[in-house]
Parts: structure tokens; C-alpha cells; sequence
């Protein structure tokens, strides 16, 4: 009913396999992109900016970056913090070290550095499958948050040992730092992160993305189709690793303002992994569906006992939320194992023949 | 018709006749941290701190005729939900207490912006006591150099500094890498021997590896920056590998009741320095007990009320109090808002006499804060377990506050440098 195809007739290939063969599909996203674009920065406060949008929007990314190299190319990697780590220090390093260059750059070029390191730690992926490699990923993981603490030069011999964010500006707006409003953060992690979000859904769609995914699915059979392992895993872990590290520039420079070492510890990693899981592996939009349960879903519960006048100590509420959010990621789970995309694609399905089954 | 206009408008006047009820409140929320991995440190301060708060609200109507909303915003010391916390609280807050250094690190460019009071006591940023830069950060009434000082003092006082070797064992984090400046530049002065033992927060509970080397350096002294389940790691692991007690002291976060307790008699001669001690005859414990225990709304218990953590929660948040009424009585105002009350903060003056009046004689020693010293450098006394409990072992050691100040001065200016543009008050000197 709401979703009727009757009468949407595709009349050539390009028609059957565009994005959004359904109508309604491209309705939505504008729907979507109008609130994200418009009505949320003009009617949030301070508040959600900072525990919603902005973390949803970052965590989104990174979960994203992780899912085109586990849930599209099939190679499990736990070391997602430590890249995050990666993009975040590059960040720092460059704009102390050239105060003069544009935030916005220095956040896409972070990028390029935890690339390179990713590249590096993904060259045992040639040889190593499965949970083999996830200990090897463990490995990076460890080794970087290592490093993270025992190179002084990483955070200017700061004394405190933490990376602090310096007032950035761009055409005399600051955009980072503590005098940077959360409504111009806002809106150049949602730029950056539209932006990551196109090139990943074109990329997932075009040849690289079936060339990953041949290889998740049989890599004996990928090869000998013609597939090069070699090049199509190590891009998998360049371009994942390359999201993955301008969302940890942003999540510093963007969201946190300060960071310490241990932030980018196993925890991070887990999370993200978690949110691309949930989500659903080999999608996009599970990771937007992933993020806003796990990061999103805790603060509104935690809000929730206060807005309805409910007296309950804060710690208690704090307990409650554990208990609710990890029931709902077991009952998620349970009514679909692969995920919340998966959930969408199952109502969507339904909503087309609704209500006529048959 | 006309009568729904009259409902909606006995409402409207309900309504803002309610809100100007409840104007006549200061809301004063803390980070508190009753969950997670440092909960158990954490409760003994909350408590501490709610119920000394609550007893004003029941004795006196609160301060100076207003009563204080004492909030919690759990954040289970995760800097994330601080700033959560911090984000949620700010719009009507009067103070943050941020209760992590990590928070505190993370709220501190932003309070310039926004305009709160931190209220760190004994935690954070020791250059904070740069009021001159850090307009609105409070550290009273000690900063960590201020312990490391004290607690080298100490040792000299003993048996001299020159030749020593000193084991600095702490948890590699912003907060327990604080004082390393400040040490080292006395190492270098002084001629004793500095190494530094970093825990990592993954091995905060077996620290063998980190006694091993303990015992291959064989230093004269241990001190230990320390938080959480660290403490127990260290100190159980020092009973084992038989170090000497006398010679291990902490930072006062390492005095924590319940982690000596584990290893009872054993722990007898470890050190603790601080700037509280518990006086469980006070009147201030008395009306507490009367007012807040008796009446059922607390959440202590008779053990926790005795420890040292307990007691130093109490006078945290007398300073918060202290700071409220100081604005108070200059503005002339009942309900202060953040920017009276830092001017309050600033202008604390907490004497002796002032001590016997508040009931707290002993729990304290006096401090002054001024525009330019946050701090108010209260110096503090040096506590030893005596095997059922810590004692005061040493009078009142006071911080060199001058090599200290020379110190705060310069990293306080790389911080403003490092986050130009950063607002000075210009008016202090």
C-alpha cells in the first residue's frame, strides 16, 4: 500500500539496476537526508549534538570503513580502534606540525596514513584466513595503542600524555577546538561522512566491490575467474582502513576535543565491530541502523527516567541501561541473525505485498 | 470555551508561579561514578559528598536560605559518558565536578566557552592553579605537585633525598603522569634517583612484572600515583614480594580504607599522604548522622563513614558550599549563578576558626584561594596504616609553593599557547 511498485515500469538495464529501483527508496533517503540536513541542526540543542548526531554520525563512519573490509571483503579485523588511533594522531601531527593547513584536509589526508598502516598489517591476510587473521589484526591492535603511549613525539611530549585539540578555523568559522560551535562540527562530519558514505556505496556497487565480494564468498574460486587476491584484499584493507581512519580524526577532532591513548584500546574496536554486526554485515546502511542502538539508544534510555519524572538515581538508571541494551542486542540478534539491514530489507519486502500476501 | 481559556490560564500562572518557586534552588550536579571498574573507590566520595550536602539542605534549609540541588550524572569514569553528563547538566549547572582526570582534561577548554566553575579538588590538571590562565578551574585545595612535594619532604625530613633511589609506580594515564614533571626536575636538583614504573590500565591488577623489577632496582622508596584497582594490585603485590611498608607511600587516592583491609596487619607502615583526615567526633559527623543517616537518606554505611574517603567527600563538597556562600554574602543574592560563584571559589578563605565554626576542626587544614592561586596549597598531612586503620603520622607538611608556582606558571602558558586563542584574565596578578 505504501509501498506499491504498481505502475513503476523499468524499461532498460540501467533502469532495473539503479540504486533505488523502487519510488519510494529515493523518497525516503531525500526524506532522511532533508532531517539530517536541515530540520535536526536547526532544531537540536547543544545536548543532542554532542551525545547524538555528531557521535551516531562519526561511530556510523567507522563501522562503515569496518564492514567494507569484514561484512564485503570477508576479512575479520580487530584492530579498528587502533587505525581510528591512527587517523586521529596523523591528524594532530599534521595541523601542529603545519598549524596553517586546512582542518577539513588534514582530516581526509589522515586518512591516507592509517591506509598505509592498514596495507601493511593486511599483508598477512594473503596467507591467513578466518580467526588466524583476526589474531593478527589483535596484533596491529595492541602494537599501535603501544605506540600510542611510548612515542612522546606522537603527542608534542605533552606532559599528560594526551592529544589536545587546538582551535582550528576555516575562513575565520572555527571548526575545531574548544570555540568551534557543535552546529558547524555538525555539519562537516555530515559532509565528510554523505561524502565516505557515496564513494563507499559506488565503490561497494562498481567492480571492486564485487571483486571483494568474490573473494569473501570463495577465494579459490574468485582466482580463478581471474581475480587478483593479492590486489583485491589489500585494496579491501587500504580503503577500509582509509575510512576508518578519518573517522577516528573526526571522532577526535570533531567530537572529543582531547584524547589519551587508551581510548583507542580493544574496547573501541569491539564497539564498532559490534555495530557493524548488528547493523548487518556487507551492508550500508546497517551501519547507521547499528549505530544508532548502540550509541544512540543508551543516551535517550538514560534521558528517558528524568523527561518522564520518573525518581530514579542516576546510577541505577546506569544498570538499567546496560540490562535493556544488551536484552534488545540478544532479541535483535535472535528475529535476525544478520542484522538490522537485513530486519529493513524483510519489512520492506513485506510492505511491497502489503497487504495482500500472494 | 471561556473556561478552557481560564484553565489554560490558571496553568500558565501555575506554571510560572512553580517555577518561581523552585528558582530559589542552586543545582549543583556531580559526575559521579557509583558503577564500573573504580566504583568502589567511587561510592565512599559520593556518599560523602550527597550527604554533607543533604544534612545543609535538612539543618539549615541549604545555604544562606537556598537550598541546593544535589544532582548525580553517572558516567562510570568513562570520559565519554562524562561529557554526556557535562552536555546534559550545563545548562542550568552552577559548578562541574568532573570526577576523572580525563574528564577534566576534556571539559577544560570548554569552560571558557561556557562559562561553569570546574570544581576538581585534589585531581586534574596540576597547572589549574594558574588562575590568571585557567579562569574557571579549581583544584583546591591541593594539586598532585603539591602531593609530590609534600610526600618528598617527607623522605628528606627522614632520612634525606641526596643519593636515594626512588620508584615512582603509576598508571599510565594523564592522571597518574601529573607529577612526573614536577619529580623529575626535583630528581635533578636534589640528587636522589628517579624511576618511573608505569602500570598499564590492562595490568592495573597484576602488577608482578612491574615488582619484579621493583625488587631488581631495589630502591629506597616507593611512591605510587594509583587509582582503582590498581591500589590493591600494588600494595598486595608489595606484601608478597616482601618490600618494606614503611617505605612504599601513595598519592591520597591510594589511601583508600577498603584496599588496605584486604591485606590487614600485613599492610601495617604503608603511607599515604592527604589533605583530609576522617574525625569521627566532629560535629559535622554528628549532624550528619542526626540529620541525613537517621532520617534514612543515606546511602552510607557505619564502616564506609569512617575511612578516609568518606570524610575527604564531605569536605569536597564543603568547599563547594564554601565557594556558594563566599558568592552569596558578595552579591548579596541567594540563588548565585556559575559566574558568582566563581568569584565565590576564588575568594575562599577557610581558616581555622572558620573550621571550628563548620565542625570540621582537624579534617582540613586551612587554605586561602585568591584570583590567581586556584589551589589555595593547603598542604596536608602524611597517614600510615596502623593495621585496622590510617593514622597521622607526621604535623602539617605544606608544599614548596614557590618551585611549584614557577612550574605551574610555564605549563600553564604552553597550554594557552597550545590552544590559542585562550582568554587570560588580565585583571589578576
Amino acid at each position: 500500500m505504501f509501498y506499491r511498485t504498481a505502475g513503476q515500469f523499468k524499461t532498460s538495464y540501467t533502469a532495473d539496476q539503479a540504486l533505488f529501483p523502487v519510488r519510494q527508496d529515493a523518497v525516503l533517503l531525500i526524506v532522511i537526508l532533508a532531517f539530517a540536513w536541515i530540520v535536526f541542526p536547526l532544531t537540536a540543542s547543544e545536548f543532542a549534538f554532542q551525545t547524538l548526531l555528531i557521535p551516531i554520525l562519526i561511530y556510523s563512519l567507522a563501522a562503515l570503513g569496518l564492514n567494507i573490509l569484514t561484512g564485503y571483503a570477508g576479512q575479520l579485523s580487530l584492530g579498528t580502534g587502533a587505525f581510528m588511533g591512527v587517523g586521529a594522531y596523523a591528524c594532530y601531527k599534521m595541523v601542529t606540525l603545519m598549524p596553517w593547513m586546512n582542518p577539513i584536509v588534514a582530516i581526509l589526508l589522515s586518512g591516507v596514513f592509517s591506509a598505509g598502516i592498514g596495507v601493511v598489517f593486511g599483508i598477512p591476510s594473503l596467507r591467513i584466513k578466518g580467526f588466524y587473521l583476526a589474531i593478527a589484526t589483535l596484533a596491529a591492535q595492541f602494537f599501535l595503542v603501544w605506540l600510542f603511549e611510548k612515542w612522546a613525539w606522537l603527542y608534542n611530549y605533552n606532559a599528560s600524555g594526551a592529544i589536545q585539540v587546538p582551535n582550528l578555523d576555516m575562513f575565520g568559522v572555527y571548526v575545531s577546538g574548544p570555540q568551534a560551535t557543535s552546529f558547524t562540527q555538525y555539519y562537516v562530519v555530515l559532509a565528510i561522512v554523505s561524502l565516505l558514505t557515496w564513494i563507499c556505496i559506488n565503490l561497494t556497487r562498481g567492480r571492486p566491490g564485487r571483486t571483494w565480494k568474490a573473494t569473501r564468498d570463495m577465494d579459490i574460486a574468485a582466482e580463478l575467474i581471474g581475480i587478483d587476491l593479492m590486489r583485491s584484499k589489500l585494496t579491501a584493507f587500504a580503503v577500509s582502513s582509509y575510512i576508518v581512519g578519518v573517522a577516528g580524526a573526526l571522532f577526535v577532532f570533531m567530537w572529543r576535543g582531547a584524547a589519551e591513548p587508551n581510548l583507542f584500546d580493544i574496547p573501541l574496536s569491539f564497539r564498532i565491530l559490534f555495530i557493524a554486526i548488528i547493523g548487518g554485515l556487507g551492508s550500508v546502511l546497517g551501519n547507521y541502523l547499528g549505530a544508532i542502538l548502540i550509541v544512540g539508544l543508551p543516551v535517550v534510555l538514560g534521558i528517558l527516567p528524568e523527561a518522564l519524572g520518573l525518581e530514579i538515581t542516576s546510577a541505577t538508571v546506569e544498570h538499567l541501561n546496560v540490562m535493556i541494551v544488551g536484552g534488545l542486542i540478544i532479541f535483535f540478534l535472535i528475529i535476525e541473525p544478520h542484522g538490522l539491514a537485513q530486519l529493513w530489507r524483510l519489512i520492506r519486502e513485506k510492505l511491497i505485498i502489503w497487504p495482500f500476501p500472494h | 470555551m471561556k473556561m478552557t481559556a481560564k484553565l489554560l490560564a490558571a496553568a500558565v500562572v501555575a506554571a510560572v508561579a512553580g517555577s518561581a518557586a523552585s528558582a530559589e534552588s542552586i543545582y549543583a550536579p556531580n559526575l559521579s561514578y557509583r558503577t564500573g571498574p573504580f566504583a568502589a573507590t567511587g561510592i565512599p566520595l559520593m556518599n560523602g559528598q550527597k550527604d554533607y550536602i543533604n544534612m545543609l539542605n535538612a539543618r539549615d534549609g541549604g545555604i544562606g536560605g537556598v537550598t541546593v540541588d544535589f544532582d548525580e550524572c553517572e558516567t562510570g569514569y568513562s570520559t565519554e559518558k562524562g561529557v554526556e553528563c557535562y552536555e546534559k547538566t550545563k545548562g542550568k549547572a552552577i559548578v562541574t565536578q568532573p570526577w576523572s582526570t580525563g574528564i577534566t582534561l576534556q571539559v577544560l577548554p570548554k569552560t571558557n566557552v561556557d562559562e561553569i566553575p570546574i570544581l576538581a579538588p585534589g585531581y586534574g590538571f596540576s597547572p589549574m592553579a594558574d588562575g590568571k590562565v585557567f579562569q574557571w578551574a579549581f583544584n583546591t585545595p591541593a594539586s598532585y605537585w603539591d602531593a609530590a612535594s609534600m610526600i618528598l619532604q617527607y623522605i628528606d625530613g627522614k632520612d634525606g633525598l641526596e643519593g636515594k633511589k626512588i620508584a615512582f609506580l603509576h598508571l599510565d594515564h594523564p592522571f597518574g603522569k601529573e607529577p612526573l614533571p614536577f619529580l623529575e626536575k626535583k630528581a635533578a636538583e636534589q640528587g636522589f634517583e628517579l624511576v618511573p614504573i608505569p602500570v598499564g590500565l590492562k595490568e592495573m591488577q597484576n602488577q608482578s612484572a612491574q615488582w619484579l623489577q621493583i625488587r631488581r632496582e631495589r630502591p629506597d622508596y616507593v611512591v605510587m600515583w594509583g587509582w582503582g584497582a590498581m591500589n590493591a594490585g600494588a600494595i598486595t603485590e608489595a606484601v608478597k614480594t616482601k618490600f618494606p611498608m614503611e617505605n612504599f607511600i601513595g598519592v591520597w587516592w591510594s589511601g583508600h580504607d577498603a584496599d588496605l583491609a584486604i591485606v590487614g596487619e600485613d599492610g601495617k607502615g604503608y603511607k599515604s599522604i592527604s589533605w583530609s583526615f576522617p574525625q569521627l567526633d566532629a560535629p559535622v559527623m554528628a549532624d550528619i548522622k542526626k540529620h541525613v543517616v537517621d532520617a534514612g537518606n543515606s546511602e552510607s554505611n557505619e564502616e564506609e563513614m569512617q575511612g578516609v574517603f568518606y570524610g575527604r567527600g564531605v569536605v569536597i563538597s564543603m568547599i563547594l558550599a564554601e565557594g556558594i556562600k563566599a558568592a552569596q554574602d558578595h552579591f548579596g543574592t541567594g540563588a548565585i549563578d556559575a559566574a558568582q560563584l566563581r568569584w565565590g571559589l576564588e575568594n575562599l578563605d577557610v581558616t581555622e576558626e572558620r573550621l571550628a565554626e563548620l565542625g570540621m576542626t582537624g579534617m582540613v587544614p586551612p587554605f586561602k584561594t585568591s584570583c590567581s592561586d586556584h589551589t589555595g596549597h593547603s598542604g596536608g598531612w602524611m597517614l600510615e596504616w596502623d593495621g585496622a586503620k590510617f593514622v597521622k603520622v607526621s604535623d602539617l607538611l605544606t608544599p614548596e609553593s614557590e618551585a611549584i608556582g614557577a612550574l605551574e606558571v610555564e605549563k600553564a602558558k604552553e597550554y594557552a599557547d597550545a590552544n590559542a586563542p585562550w582568554p587570560m584574565n588580565e585583571d589578576c596578578n
